[in-house]
């Protein structure tokens, strides 16, 4: 597999490089077979896409019926990272992208300033000048977007863009495959279930935050920490979190 | 539409065959909209003579859901994350597909029936939280705030959502700046403010 050279690592680095890819998609696609919790999965699948493709910060964004697009994952929980990517319900490189049904790319964000002259500013602030977004399609209908930050102004290679649109497409499937239910469901219904799962979270990183006086970014990790040591799907200790049935305290060491 | 919190009950019909499809679903406790409201997602079935993936045999005990006029079925779960208040269920007496614009408006209307619903369930005389003019909203800080709230006052975490609005309300503030205060920590809801 190494004596197909290419790029800038040389033989042995894409050996490990193609290593580290297998292995990442071989964990999605063991998950996807299993019982799974869909913002659990895209968080994964975020934080795979920033390790893969050197990316600062991921966040997946997906259509609401309502009208406009919500964050559903993203690769760190931070609350001011959230905050810019939910901006984009408004303007900005994801809603382009799927308004456009195609990628938008921007190697240096401060020339985008009069394109997004909201978005911009708070990316700046948050310390990304470039930027990749990628559709997330089914078929003829487009579901959301997979949007990648840099912290340095770069052109992202054609390669890393085919992986970013591979991540997409695996997030779609992860949306689509969940089956909360003995019928198979329709897209719409899928994707109000994934972004009501995602409020539900949000109140018990609330709960949590207020109780233990803890970072909003602490809470998810101590809650998504007790879904896994108990086998729970994270949705589901986040609404006993909400109706007081489990605390999730601070892991003793 | 039916509440699941406390009161079981259909709390209004449009006419007298939506109603009795409701009583047929609370009286035999199940049907698609005790679905939608037990699995927290919409159920959405665009005709019912062709079940296309929908296991309607689940349902027989409702009987032929034709003889009562419905041949298109949409029930929404009325819920704000872990709040669940009910279900919006909206029949056709001919099968067809709910177009974009309209499961948009359908699920507008869930979120302001949600909302209304509450503040029933919750028995607040607050009649500032029923600003019914916003839906839910997917902010995350709003929903975050939320759960913060209802720790400060010791109430469910429903009641804190209606506080937070009724609070935004009187101070003339939107519910998303009021939340994003809250989640910096610079307010605090204090008991008295029960």
């Amino acid at each position: 597999m190494t004596n197909d050279v290419g790029g800038v690592g040389g033989p042995a680095s894409r050996g490990i490089h193609e290593r580290v890819l297998a292995d990442t998609f071989v964990m999605l696609a063991d998950t996807l077979v299993d019982d799974y919790d869909v913002v659990d999965f895209l968080h994964r699948l975020a934080r795979s896409c920033v390790s893969l493709l050197d990316a600062a910060a991921a966040g997946l964004l997906v259509v609401d019926q309502r009208g406009g697009l919500a964050v559903v994952a993203a690769s760190s929980e931070e609350t001011h990272l959230l905050e810019v990517f939910q901006l984009q319900n408004d303007e900005g490189p994801c809603l382009d992208c799927v308004r456009a049904r195609q990628p938008v790319v921007s190697g240096d964000l401060v020339a985008e300033a009069s394109r997004w002259p909201r978005f911009v500013p708070a990316a700046a602030d948050a310390g990304f000048r470039s930027v990749v977004a990628v559709p997330m399609r089914l078929r003829s209908e487009i579901v959301g977007g997979l949007n990648l930050f840099y912290t340095d102004p770069q052109a992202v290679p054609p390669a890393d863009q085919d992986l970013a649109q591979a991540f997409a497409d695996v997030a779609t499937i992860g949306i689509l495959q969940q089956r909360a239910t003995h019928r198979s469901l329709l897209l719409a219904e899928q994707l109000q279930q994934a972004l009501n799962s995602r409020v539900a979270i949000e109140q018990a990183k609330g709960v949590l935050a207020e109780r233990h006086g803890v970072e909003m970014s602490v809470a998810y990790d101590w809650i998504r920490r007790y879904a896994r040591d108990h086998n729970l799907k994270l949705t589901n200790v986040a609404t006993a979190i909400v109706q007081g049935d489990v605390d999730v305290r601070r892991p003793r060491r | 539409m039916l509440t699941k919190a406390g009161n079981q009950g259909t709390v209004c019909a449009t006419d007298e065959r939506a109603a009795r499809v409701e009583d047929l679903q609370l009286t035999t406790g199940v049907g698609p909209c005790i679905d939608a409201v037990t699995s927290g997602s919409p159920v959405l079935i665009a005709d019912l003579d062709r079940s296309e993936g929908v296991d309607l045999a689940r349902w027989a005990s409702l009987g032929d859901l034709s003889t009562s006029g419905v041949r298109a079925l949409f029930a929404f779960p009325l819920r704000i994350g872990a709040i669940t208040v009910g279900a919006l269920d909206l029949y056709r007496d001919t099968p067809g597909e709910l177009a974009a614009e309209e499961l948009s408006v359908a699920l507008f209307a869930a979120d302001v029936a949600a909302i209304a619903l509450l503040q029933l369930v919750t028995a607040t005389d607050d009649v500032f939280a029923l600003d019914t003019s916003r839906g839910a909203d997917y902010r995350m800080q709003i929903h975050q705030a939320t759960g913060m709230v209802a720790v400060q006052l010791g109430v469910t975490v429903g009641e804190a959502l209606l506080r937070l609005r009724a609070r935004a309300f009187t101070d003339g503030s939107s519910v998303a700046e009021l939340a994003a205060d809250v989640v910096a920590r610079r307010v605090r809801f204090q008991m008295e403010d029960r």
